[in-house]
């Protein structure tokens, strides 16, 4: 996203990344920040407007957050942000892969198995297993509906709904989102904890990048273990690196009443936690067209838990190979 | 139409608060916000100066554009209302506003935001005018009786003016003319000033 803005937004951008960091450390002697005590030498009346532009806190006898602030000057920049280049590339790269997708299907076609099923099953996930990555996936396609809804329902669903209508449906949303974030961080920890052996690097996963998984070449077949390089690939940045940045951020944006928050700090969490979420989101499309529709039996796995065994010599031939002599750890 | 804005004369203004506590009354606004707050900077020191900061009704408002469900609107008289029926309490428009003006109330379990409440330039909202509903939501309508925000019709020192800004500015011209300086900071020049207090 950055490369394609210009020069001076992409700046802007990294000024965000850097000032986030250190609005963290800074967190809680962000209150009592004083002015300091040497002042400037100049004219008091335009070091006063300096100052209030620069965000310096004065005094008020109403309580709140930043109530001392008279001007919030990163307000604009960060309207900026969000309504321009935010909502602008993060829909051009969701619509982008969303095409990528069709074309792949449409050119290449749902990858079927080259040999007739042998009618014996072998398992491939545990009920604990099945029940985590669904309890992920579900919690995962509600966060995605309903924070989409909030970065683009105005622009999409607006002219057809109008203010009211979406009013009632982001209502909905914002509590579904808020409130299952933290499930969603559960499950993204414990889907972790469940696969992490099996998404180690193998020596077999080279051979996987150099042939693209076959994706391209139909009939050519790479053996591989339980996952093989695309899989893990979704593991490590998908769902280990994003699934927990994207809930991460979140979960410090959640439950304002509980932790006093800067604007600033809020500002810079929004945007962090929108594009981590687009990227993922981005990714996630290619998990769900290759277990749904770009693999046959894929999808079958996940919700018996077993496959066919023809499948598990296709695709898994290692992991194959380890299960039917026995020394697969997970039956 | 008239063009509603606010001005605050930082040389008038003696921080005694009573802006603050005209509106919250007029409005009975809920416990815990206020719709309008006085900062001062320097307190304590030589070049001291308040100003009264609410809404400021801002013609291209930054609320209004990052509101993910779009309840604002602007009145023909460049007010910025909104409708608190659809607010989702998202928090978005506090964030991009210059002025700390969007106040939330703590609703719910976990203290979640509740619908936002600002300054409505004693204009009300969406409902009929000085409807049981619009009071309840927004307090009074005073502009819809003809009056102005009760803030700046009661401030003691007149340091906070509300109306046609046409009306506005023409009163602060005449106190720039008086001052000699369109800084507003005459009086603090002549005493304070390190250079001695040179007329600048």
């Amino acid at each position: 996203m950055i490369a394609i803005s210009r020069g001076s937004a992409a700046l802007a951008w990294l000024i965000r990344l850097a000032a986030i960091a250190m609005a963290l450390s800074m967190l809680p002697s962000m209150a009592v920040a004083a002015t300091d005590p040497a002042k400037p030498p100049g004219d008091p009346v335009a070091n006063y407007w300096r100052e209030v532009r620069q965000g310096v806190p004065g005094l008020s006898q109403v309580d709140g957050a930043e109530s001392g602030v008279l001007i919030n000057a990163a307000g604009q920049q960060w309207r900026e942000q969000r309504n321009g280049p935010l909502k602008r590339y993060g829909a051009m790269i969701l619509l982008a892969m969303l095409g990528i997708i069709v074309l792949f299907y449409l050119v290449r076609g749902p990858m079927r198995l080259s040999a007739p099923p042998t009618g014996r099953k072998i398992q491939r996930f545990t009920p604990f297993e099945r029940f985590v990555h669904w309890g992920t996936a579900i919690t995962f396609i509600l966060m995605g509906l309903t924070g989409l809804a909030v970065l683009f329902g105005r622009s999409v669903l607006g002219p057809l709904i109008g203010s009211g209508g979406l009013g009632g449906l982001l209502g909905l949303g914002k509590l579904v989102h808020n409130y299952l974030g933290p499930v969603f961080l559960a499950f993204t920890i414990l889907l972790i904890l469940v696969f992490l052996r099996d998404n180690v690097w193998a020596k077999c996963d080279a051979q996987w990048i150099a042939r693209a998984g076959g994706m391209f070449s139909s009939g050519d077949h790479i053996p591989s273990g339980r996952f093989n390089f695309g899989e893990k690939a979704w593991f490590w940045l998908g769902v280990t690196f994003l699934g927990l940045f994207v809930a991460g951020t979140g979960l410090l944006l959640d439950f304002p009443a509980l932790i006093d928050r800067t604007r600033e700090l809020m500002q810079n969490l929004v945007l962090l936690h929108a594009i981590g979420a687009v990227l993922l989101l981005a990714m996630s499309l290619g998990h769900i067209y290759m277990a749904t529709l770009g693999v046959e039996g894929a999808m079958e796995s996940m919700k018996t838990g077993e496959v066919d065994e023809t499948w598990a010599k296709e695709h898994h031939e290692l992991w194959y190979e380890e299960t039917k002599a026995g020394r697969s750890s997970h039956m | 139409m008239a063009r509603m804005k606010f001005l605050c004369d930082a040389e008038r203004c003696i921080e005694c608060n009573a802006c603050v506590t005209a509106c919250k009354n007029e409005h009975e606004v809920q416990w815990g916000i206020n719709r309008r707050r006085v900062v001062t900077i320097n307190d304590g020191e030589p070049n001291e100066k308040s100003i009264s900061v609410a809404c400021m009704h801002c013609t291209d408002a930054p609320c209004a554009a990052v509101c993910p469900v779009d309840i604002f609107y602007t009145t023909e008289d460049g007010v910025v209302l909104h409708n608190k029926d659809a607010c989702i309490g998202c928090g978005y428009c506090l964030f991009a506003c210059p002025f700390g003006a969007p106040q939330f109330p703590q609703d719910g379990a976990f203290g979640e935001r509740g619908k936002m409440d600002k300054c409505t330039f004693c204009g009300g909202g969406p409902e009929e005018d000085n409807s049981p509903a619009e009071r309840a939501k927004y307090g009074r309508n005073r502009l819809a009786e003809g009056k102005l925000p009760l803030c700046a019709e009661m401030c003691s020192t007149k340091a906070l003016l509300a109306g046609d800004a046409n009306e506005v500015s023409d009163i602060f011209r005449e106190r720039v003319v008086a001052r000699g300086s369109n800084r507003g900071a005459w009086g603090q020049n002549l005493q304070f000033n390190p250079l001695g207090g040179t007329r600048r």
